[in-house]
């Protein structure tokens, strides 16, 4: 898969570069306007990650311009401006999705992941791993192709754990990503544990293999032994 | 107590018309009665004389029953044992009038044919209880007038001398500083005025100033705050990815994690509070709180059961409001989450939603909390709490902002907060 990166501060690009590859994504990144204009013309991508602030411009005006070559590459906007102008204005110009800065890489990790399953199968969501198959439409998990009893906030944590195989997740990365807008206000984030303990027994009932380890001290993993 | 200035002007003017009045009714009394004693004096000393130069010459002793029976008010009676003129007063019975009647009277010896006798002259009197009595309405009447007088003088004063006092009082009393209603001070023809209004205008324009770079100041604060927030997010991120700690060091990476996650938050309730006093959420539509509150009731649930705290909500009767939505989401969030934060295991939480208001009662540190630091920024009952200060002031903002009223109260160990819609 191969992203582009629009984002002019150097040190989260890196970060946000270093974490993708990580995950079979190539990320290119560009620093300014100019030479991200030049790169989607020549190019095409997977997703791009669009800051709105740029030294020579205005990350809209990249918007605009995607739209004007009829390009359909999915496009997240990571910004500092919260506005809920800013917000509406970058979604009614075609973006995709709208990432408020500071954000956890693994949350970032999992927008784009579902942003290009939207985009790339239409109408077939699934997500397969190993024994387990996971239907985003119908909200619906299967181990070995039989159905288990799960929740939608447990459907919304096992994506994101597989969606970040292999990384260590802190709890407040979970917590933060299961409370979606609520989260600048919570606190505590001792629900992690409770929900963490429910989907490791429904999926070991069912029989599959316990892919969440636990980071002592900071967080969870999901991976394959 | 406070009074108008205006009251208190006519006050003192009342006051002192009343005191006046008060001493000068009986002085007043007094001098009317000498005067009119003086007059009736004058008038006997009169009739004396005439009679002295007319009668006394001619009149014989046969004359007198017939004199006596033809004036009513001067009679010759028998001599008694005076000297000269004699004044006194006193009372005769007016058997017509059936009452006693007060007189004055001059008793006076005189000669007639060699024989001597009393000459005794009598002036009818008002008498002394009609005086004072209609003294009384008299003064009743001009102290009536006074009253009237006042109370028209100092109306038409309020409403002309006054006027641009009051207008100017009334515009400060409707200025808020958050608000971009500047008041519009008008120039009066009084010079006190023009000063005063000055001043205020002065006052005014200087904290609006002050207020208004300081709000910038912490919004820009927090926006260029949240690059490097970013940076620090996504570092730590980077770094926990990057091998195998030992539980300690993943101890300090979890603490440093939770760390930068407050500070995201506090800076985001920052910006938030800016937010809502730039008047970016100032749209509004029609809202029903049932909804609101039963969108998010599992995730206030999750949220309790940590603490395995007991959540009940009344939501008897629909309640549409017209607020903004992220805002009205956010008051309800933030009140919710403080009566699961501040609670104690096994505790209840219990919302209650009616027409009149919205309530949130907790259990909790069995002592009431500090109900007028409670709304203001930064102002944590207990420091060692995680919540950042900020829950309540938003909240205050939010109600303030759609004229809603917010109100705490200490109840049989329930901490509970209300929002009077």
């Amino acid at each position: 898969m191969k992203l582009l990166l629009i984002e002019d501060e150097k040190e989260l690009a890196e970060s946000i570069k270093n974490y993708l590859t990580g995950n079979s994504f190539v990320c290119e990144w560009v620093n300014n306007a100019m030479a991200a204009i030049d790169k989607i013309s020549t190019y095409e991508y997977d997703c791009i990650l669009l800051d709105l602030m740029l030294p020579d411009g205005n990350g809209f005006e990249i918007l605009k311009e995607l739209k004007r070559q009829n390009k359909t590459e999915g496009v997240i906007i990571i910004s500092a401006k919260e506005t809920l102008e800013s917000k509406i204005e970058g979604l009614q110009l075609g973006a995709d999705d709208y990432l408020t800065k500071p954000f956890h890489l693994s949350e970032l990790l999992v927008r784009i992941q579902a942003l290009i399953r939207r985009k790339n199968f239409k109408g077939n969501n699934l997500v397969a791993y190993n024994e387990l198959e996971i239907d985003i439409l119908s909200k619906t998990v299967k181990v070995n192709s039989r159905k288990i009893d799960i929740t939608k906030k447990e459907i919304d944590l096992l994506l994101y754990l597989i969606g970040n195989e292999n990384k260590v997740l802190s709890k407040s990365a979970i917590a933060e990503h299961l409370s979606g807008d609520m989260a600048d206000m919570l606190d505590n984030h001792d629900f992690v544990y409770a929900h963490i303990k429910n989907l490791k027994n429904k999926l070991k009932d069912a029989g599959c293999s316990d892919y969440i380890k636990t980071v002592y001290g900071l967080g969870y993993k999901w991976q394959h032994d | 107590m406070t009074k108008k200035l205006l009251h208190k002007t006519s006050n003192a003017y009342l006051i002192f018309a009343v005191l006046v009045l008060v001493v000068s009714a009986p002085l007043f009394y007094f001098i009317t009665e000498k005067l009119y004693i003086d007059d009736a004096d004058e008038a006997l000393i009169l009739r004396k004389n005439e009679f002295l130069q007319f009668h006394s010459s001619t009149l014989t002793e046969k004359d007198i029953p017939i004199w006596n029976k033809f004036n009513r008010d001067i009679k010759i009676k028998e001599p008694q044992s005076i000297s000269g003129d004699t004044f006194f007063y006193t009372y005769y019975y007016d058997s017509l009038g059936q009452e006693n009647e007060p007189y004055r009277e001059l008793n006076f010896p005189i000669i007639i044919e060699g024989k001597p006798y009393t000459y005794s002259a009598r002036i009818n009197l008002v008498e002394t209880e009609d005086l004072i009595k209609s003294i009384a309405l008299l003064f009743f009447i001009i102290l009536l007038l006074l009253l009237l007088g006042l109370f028209i003088i100092n109306k038409r004063l309020s409403q002309n001398l006054w006027k641009p006092f009051y207008e100017t009082l009334r515009q400060i009393e409707q200025f808020e500083i958050d608000k971009s209603n500047q008041p519009k001070l008008t120039e009066t023809n009084i010079e006190e005025f023009n000063r005063l209004n000055q001043s205020i205008e002065k006052l005014i324009e200087r904290n609006t100033t002050i207020y208004h770079s300081q709000r910038e100041f912490i919004e820009n604060a927090a926006h260029e705050l949240q690059t490097p927030l970013a940076v620090f997010q996504a570092k730590i991120d980077t770094l926990i990815q990057s091998g195998e700690f030992t539980e300690q060091q993943n101890q300090i990476l979890s603490s440093l994690n939770d760390s930068v996650s407050r500070l995201n938050r506090l800076n985001k309730n920052l910006l938030l509070l800016s937010k809502i006093e730039n008047d970016n959420y100032s749209e509004k539509q029609s809202i029903s709180l049932n909804k609101l509150i039963e969108k998010h009731l599992e995730f206030f649930i999750e949220q309790s059961r940590a603490k395995n705290i007991s959540i009940k909500t009344e939501l008897s009767e629909p309640v549409i409001v017209n607020a903004n939505p992220v805002l009205a989401e956010i008051l309800i969030s933030n009140l919710f989450l403080n009566a699961i934060r501040h609670n104690v295991a096994n505790g209840r939480v219990e919302v209650t939603l009616t027409k009149q208001s919205i309530t949130f009662s907790n259990t909790g540190n069995n002592k009431p909390l500090a109900a007028d630091k409670l709304f203001t920024r930064f102002s944590k009952s207990n420091p060692s709490e995680q919540g950042n200060g900020l829950g309540l002031a938003i909240v205050k903002k939010i109600a303030d902002l759609n004229k809603w009223k917010v109100k705490y109260s200490f109840e049989a160990n329930l901490h509970t907060f209300s929002v009077m819609l």
